[in-house]
């Protein structure tokens, strides 16, 4: 350049006359109006744009790039944070989800009429029998007063009784256990009878004293005979009634309590004092 | 006269850099004012003019640059084709002139020509677009802290501007 400076013979007032004629001519045609100069606008234009472009294009892709990859430094940590913090959150709702369920049934627990029968505790199942599935685990033992032959219930119906305990955890047989059985009284005729269990889903009646009415759907309720489960209880619904079999027609009892989905159960302490027996002869007149 | 290949190559080599220099002078002012706008008080033509004003120490071709970048900086603009043109012009020359007669090496001295010359652009440009006819509405209350504060503006990047040039050309040379 300077080179082209040093060339340069012309005297600088030249140059710059030029220049601002040239101006000058430019700002007077656009006061007159008379000849349009948007082509110097157009040419200009076309050839800076493509450049601005160029370098607004570069621009933008350096800032993807930035905020796609370089300002996303930190963000897996922050993700692996996130993901942490749903997960807690998760955790918290599904307690709090499931302590509404808890409460829920310790309600219903409450509003049973069992205040006459002893002392009861609100025992949380926490294990099952992984090979026979008929006896569970509850967190109560001889500590809180569970002993052995206690019934055990939920506010749907009867579940069983413990059969061995520990200072702080019990052993609960299942009604449905093939061992098990329980003295029970039809709701609608005060017939009483005897369920056991099949080791299967379902009981059946064992012994009943008139099976001519027996129909499905019939409840039965604890009889409190066999002096471990207080009466009244509901133990289960005739879900079948086959051919007679033996003496009796075959008679498959659902048990109320849904066995399969145990969490809290109620335990008595005290095994009841006064059991009302109930005189068969006279159970259908006396509901 | 003779004409040498070289010579010819070197020379229009020189004349490519600046055109280069100038059309990135104007594209990087219209980029940052779009995407700062904070930008906007900024003039990077003017300091540039400026500098080439100063270091170049030739009327002639600070003039030519000056032009440039005006014209340039006009039809990027919807400021008055020319106004601009004619505002760095004459700065191009006073540049120069001052260049030529005066120590401009000096940071004081520089930075009195920036903000002096910001003032005289702002002006300039104002009243040109004024002779050609303002636009509906247009107020101009508060033109003249505008223009103090580009010249602020323009003051300071023009001393960093200028510094870094130097070194550059210092460690080049």
């Amino acid at each position: 350049m300077n080179r082209i400076v040093a060339a340069s013979k012309k005297p600088a007032w030249i140059a710059l006359g030029i220049a601002l004629v040239i101006q000058t001519g430019l700002i007077s045609i656009q006061a007159r109006r008379r000849i349009d100069t948007s082509f110097v606008r157009v040419w200009v234009l076309d050839s800076l744009a493509p450049v601005e472009k160029l370098v607004d294009r570069s621009t933008y892709a350096v800032h993807s790039v930035w905020d796609g990859y370089i300002a996303l430094i930190g963000v897996h940590g922050e993700n692996q944070r996130l993901k942490r913090q749903v997960d807690e959150l998760q955790m918290q709702l599904q307690q709090h989800r499931e302590d509404i369920l808890e409460l829920q049934r310790l309600r219903g627990m409450l509003s049973l009429p069992i205040s006459d029968v002893g002392k009861t505790v609100v025992a949380r199942v926490i294990g099952r029998d992984p090979a026979r599935s008929q006896t569970v685990t509850i967190d109560k033992g001889a500590t809180h007063g569970v002993k052995p032959d206690s019934a055990v219930i939920t506010p749907a119906g009867v579940v069983g009784r413990i059969i061995h305990t520990s200072n702080f955890f019990s052993i609960v047989q299942l009604v449905i256990d093939s061992q098990s059985a329980v003295g029970v009284l039809l709701e609608s005729t005060r017939r009483q009878g005897i369920v056991k269990g099949t080791g299967g889903r379902d009981l059946d009646l064992d012994y009943i004293d008139d099976d001519n009415d027996l129909k499905q759907g019939d409840m039965f309720l604890t009889s409190g005979l066999d002096r471990v489960y207080p009466k009244g209880l509901p133990v289960g619904v005739i879900v079948s009634i086959g051919p007679v079999r033996g003496l009796l027609k075959t008679v498959q009892i659902r048990p109320s309590a849904d066995l399969g989905r145990l969490e809290e159960v109620i335990c008595f302490i005290e095994h009841p004092q006064n059991v009302d027996v109930v005189d068969p002869a006279q159970g259908a007149s006396n509901p | 006269m003779t004409v040498y290949p070289m010579a010819r190559t070197s020379t229009l080599g020189i004349i490519g850099k600046f055109a280069v220099a100038l059309v990135a002078v104007v594209v990087i002012q219209g980029i940052l004012s779009f995407k700062f706008k904070v930008f906007g008080y900024f003039d990077l033509p003017l300091i540039f003019s400026v500098y080439y004003g100063f270091t170049l120490g030739n009327p002639v071709a600070s003039i030519v640059i000056g032009s440039s970048l005006g014209l340039m900086q006009d039809s990027l603009s919807a400021a008055v084709l020319g106004a601009n043109g004619l505002s760095k012009t004459l700065i191009g020359f006073c540049a120069a002139t001052a260049g030529s007669k005066f120590a401009v090496d000096q940071a004081i001295t520089r930075a009195f020509a920036l903000f002096l010359f910001t003032i005289g652009d702002g002006l300039l440009v104002t009243i040109l677009g004024l002779m050609v006819g303002p636009a509906s509405g247009a107020t101009y209350s508060g033109a003249l802290g505008g223009w103090a504060l580009s010249a602020t503006f323009n003051t300071l990047l023009g001393l960093v501007l200028f510094e870094y040039h130097d070194r550059w050309s210092n460690a080049t040379t």
